[in-house]
């Protein structure tokens, strides 16, 4: 038995790595990749949050498996990745 | 031919409600207990980050130098690293539905082994940071920098802790689909010190 096989429960997973992984090196180097995010702060505040949101939805939906869970958990995990992020955004940028 | 067709509908509308079945039954994975620990975790985290972002705006001067002073590479390592110790810890659990334990436990080991690299890099990180003369009493960034990711570090060795027990057990094949909840638990604490770094590394290295 293989260690591991690309059945469907781990085509998701490892998409959803290799996503995570993307764009944890994309909000990383935002600013060196693109050059505008330097002058435009609060741009470059908003993008952040928002692949924040994305991370965070793919590891509360795929690999915490609750795309299938009870709908007010899956919300409750899933609001704190949106709520969270508006927090820090309003403080930041108001 | 009209017999046919006949013979085939029952079979089509059976086939729609063991989907309908399917999709009806939403099941929470792991013990709702530790799913209340998982919501209290994360409302502490919560309060330690917007209280980072408060303080950052009272002190922007001395949290921008502060930023600068750290290694944003280390970050995007231990980012990089935590992420992908949680997928071997979600391919372990796709093993562990299919009945494959010793299988299992072997991505278990991957995954801390993945997570030693960030407690490594955490290390070296603190002790650089000393070696400058930096401490936790040397501003209001750095307290607060010592605090959250010293904090977060303790979480990921509880997780490896629980992952050793949850290796164990899987290892002796002792988990089933009617008993699985521990190994389902044991991955989305862990899953959850992912979340946190998520939310913890641009907020403290990026922004």
């Amino acid at each position: 038995m293989k260690l591991f096989d690309f059945n469907s429960s781990n085509k998701k997973n490892t998409y959803s790595w290799l996503w995570l992984l993307l764009l944890t090196v994309v909000s990383t180097y935002i600013d060196v990749l693109f050059g505008f995010f330097t002058e435009q702060k609060s741009l470059f505040i908003l993008v952040v949050l928002f692949i924040v949101f994305l991370k965070g939805q793919q590891i509360i939906d795929i690999f915490m498996e609750l795309k299938h869970a009870p709908t007010l958990w899956r919300r409750l995990l899933l609001a704190y990745v949106v709520l969270l992020p508006i927090i820090i955004g309003f403080i930041y940028l108001l | 031919m009209n017999n046919a067709i006949a013979a085939k509908i029952p079979a089509e509308i059976t086939l729609e409600h063991s989907t309908t079945d399917v999709t009806v039954s939403k099941r929470l994975p792991g013990d709702l207990a530790m799913w209340f620990f998982i919501l209290a975790e994360l409302t502490v985290f919560a309060i330690l980050f917007i209280g980072f972002a408060v303080a950052e705006q009272l002190n922007i001067d001395m949290f921008n130098e502060g930023k600068a002073q750290l290694h944003q590479i280390s970050g995007l390592i231990n980012t990089l690293t935590l992420i992908t110790s949680s997928f071997f810890v979600a391919l372990a659990l796709t093993k562990m539905h299919q009945g494959f334990g010793k299988q299992a436990a072997q991505l278990l080991v991957i995954a801390k082994l993945i997570a030693c690299i960030y407690i490594g890099v955490k290390v070296w990180e603190y002790l650089s940071l000393f070696e400058q003369g930096i401490d936790i009493e040397t501003n209001t960034f750095f307290t607060l920098y010592f605090m959250i990711t010293f904090f977060h570090l303790m979480h990921v060795l509880l997780g490896m802790v629980i992952l050793v027990f949850v290796t164990l057990k899987a290892a002796k094949n002792e988990y089933n689909d009617s008993n699985i909840s521990g190994f389902e638990s044991g991955a989305s604490y862990w899953h959850m010190v992912d979340l946190l770094w998520i939310i913890l590394f641009p907020l403290i290295y990026i922004i």
